[in-house]
C-alpha cells in the first residue's frame, strides 16, 4: 500500500473522504485515521476504561468505517457524526464481545452528572479533539501543554526554546482556528 | 493531564483583543476545558500498518462455517427486528443499543425511555414504553416534552396508547440535550406534567 494518496486529501471534508472510502480510496481512509484516531481511541476509553481494550476497538472501529462507508448519506449531515455512531457502535459491539471483567468499571471517570449530560460530554470531546487535529504541528502542542500539560506560557516558551511573545501570538492563533473550526458548538 | 486549567486571561493576553472576538475564544477555552486531554495514540495505533490491518478484507470463512453463520444470522434478523422497527433507518453496524435509558413516573402510570445515539443530522432517536397512562378521546393525543428550569420548552413528539398493557412508541429529540434538564409527558395543549423524569 502507498502512504501518498492519488488524489490529495488536504483540505477535503471529512464527508467527502468518507464517499471516496466507499469507492476504496485507501488515501482517503489514510486522511480520515489522522483526523479521527486520537478521538476514537478518546471515545473508547470512555466507554471501556481499559487501554489495552480501547486500543483494540480503534483498529475494529475503523474496520467498521471502511466497511460501512458506503452507508454515509452526505445530504443527511456532516461527517462527524456519522463516524462518531459507527465508531460508538462498534465499540460497544466490542463489549459485548468482550464483557469488561467484574472488577472493572463501565464506564470512567465516574462523574456526579447524569446519562444526557455524560452522552453530551462524549459528543463534545469527540468534537474539540477532531478539532485539535485541524491545528498545525506549531500550534497544536501550545494548546495541549496549555490545557493538558499544566505548563504555564513562561514554561511552555522555555520548553519549546520559542520567545514568549511568540507562545502567546500563536496560541491566540490556535484557539481563533479552534474557534472556526468548532463554529456550530459554539453558536 | 493537570487539574488546574490555564487561566483564560493570562492565554489570550491583554486589552488589544475586540470583545466579540474575545467572547468567541472563551467559549472555546471553555470547550477545552471540559473536553479533556486527548488520548494519545500508541506508536502501534500512529503506524501506516494498523491503517492497513484496518482495511484487509476478512478471511472467507469455510462452506461449513458459513451455513452455520446463515442460520444464526437468520435467527438473530428475527430477533432483532423488533429494536430495528424502533431505531429505523439508522447509520452504520449492527448495534442497537441506546446512550442511556431514563426511567418516568406518574400517578398510576410508569415509562421507560431510552435515547439512542445522535444520528448524523442531529437527532436523538428515542424509544418510549408506556405503562398506565389512559386512552384519550378520539383526536386528542400525549406529548412528551423536554424541559427547562421546569417548564415545558421543546416537544418530542406526540403519540396515543392501547387500552391495556405496554406502549411503545419511538420519538425523537432534535435538539442539544445539556439545555435542558429533563422530559414530561402531558396531554397534548396541556402542561400539567403526567409523567416526569426522576
Amino acid at each position: 500500500m502507498t502512504t501518498m494518496p492519488a488524489v490529495s486529501t488536504v483540505g477535503t471534508s471529512d464527508g467527502d473522504l468518507i464517499v471516496r472510502i466507499a469507492g476504496g480510496d485507501r488515501g482517503a481512509f489514510d486522511e480520515l485515521y489522522r483526523r479521527y484516531a486520537r478521538p476514537v481511541l478518546g471515545l473508547a476509553l470512555r466507554r471501556l476504561g481499559d487501554r489495552g481494550r480501547a486500543e483494540d476497538a480503534v483498529q475494529e472501529a475503523f474496520a467498521a468505517v471502511w466497511r460501512s462507508a458506503g452507508s454515509y448519506r452526505p445530504e443527511r449531515g456532516s461527517g462527524a457524526p456519522w463516524l462518531y455512531t459507527v465508531a460508538r457502535n462498534a465499540i460497544v459491539d466490542g463489549l459485548r464481545r468482550t464483557p469488561e471483567p467484574a472488577a472493572d468499571p463501565p464506564e470512567v471517570p465516574s462523574t456526579d452528572t447524569g446519562p444526557p449530560e455524560r452522552a453530551e460530554a462524549a459528543w463534545v470531546a469527540w468534537r474539540v479533539h477532531r478539532a485539535l487535529e485541524e491545528l498545525s504541528d506549531q500550534e497544536r502542542p501550545l494548546i495541549e501543554l496549555a490545557y493538558y500539560g499544566g505548563l504555564s506560557q513562561s514554561e511552555i516558551a522555555e520548553f519549546l526554546s520559542l520567545p514568549l511573545g511568540t507562545v502567546k501570538t500563536r496560541t491566540r492563533a490556535a484557539l481563533a482556528r479552534l474557534a472556526d473550526v468548532l463554529e456550530e458548538e459554539l453558536r | 493531564m493537570t487539574d488546574r486549567p490555564p487561566e483564560f486571561d493570562d492565554l489570550v493576553g491583554g486589552d488589544d483583543l475586540d470583545p466579540g472576538e474575545r467572547a468567541r475564544l472563551r467559549r472555546v477555552h471553555d470547550l477545552l476545558v471540559a473536553a479533556g486531554p486527548p488520548a494519545e495514540l500508541p506508536p502501534a495505533l500512529a503506524a501506516s500498518e494498523h491503517r492497513e490491518a484496518a482495511v484487509v478484507p476478512f478471511r472467507r470463512p469455510s462452506r461449513r462455517r458459513q451455513g452455520v453463520a446463515a442460520v444464526l444470522a437468520a435467527a438473530l434478523a428475527v430477533a432483532a427486528f423488533g429494536v430495528g422497527y424502533f431505531v429505523g433507518d439508522r447509520t452504520g453496524e449492527s448495534s442497537a443499543e441506546p446512550e442511556f435509558v431514563l426511567p418516568m413516573t406518574g400517578d398510576g402510570a410508569s415509562a421507560s425511555l431510552a435515547v439512542f445515539p445522535l444520528d448524523e443530522a442531529g437527532n436523538w432517536p428515542m424509544k418510549m414504553t408506556v405503562v398506565g397512562l389512559p386512552p384519550l378521546p378520539p383526536g386528542q393525543r400525549y406529548e412528551l416534552w423536554l424541559t427547562k428550569q421546569g417548564r415545558l420548552a421543546e416537544s418530542c413528539g406526540r403519540f396515543v396508547v392501547v387500552a391495556e398493557g405496554r406502549t411503545i412508541v419511538a420519538l425523537n429529540a432534535p435538539y442539544r440535550l445539556r439545555a435542558f434538564d429533563g422530559w414530561v409527558v402531558t396531554k397534548a395543549g396541556s402542561e400539567e406534567p403526567l409523567l416526569h423524569t426522576t
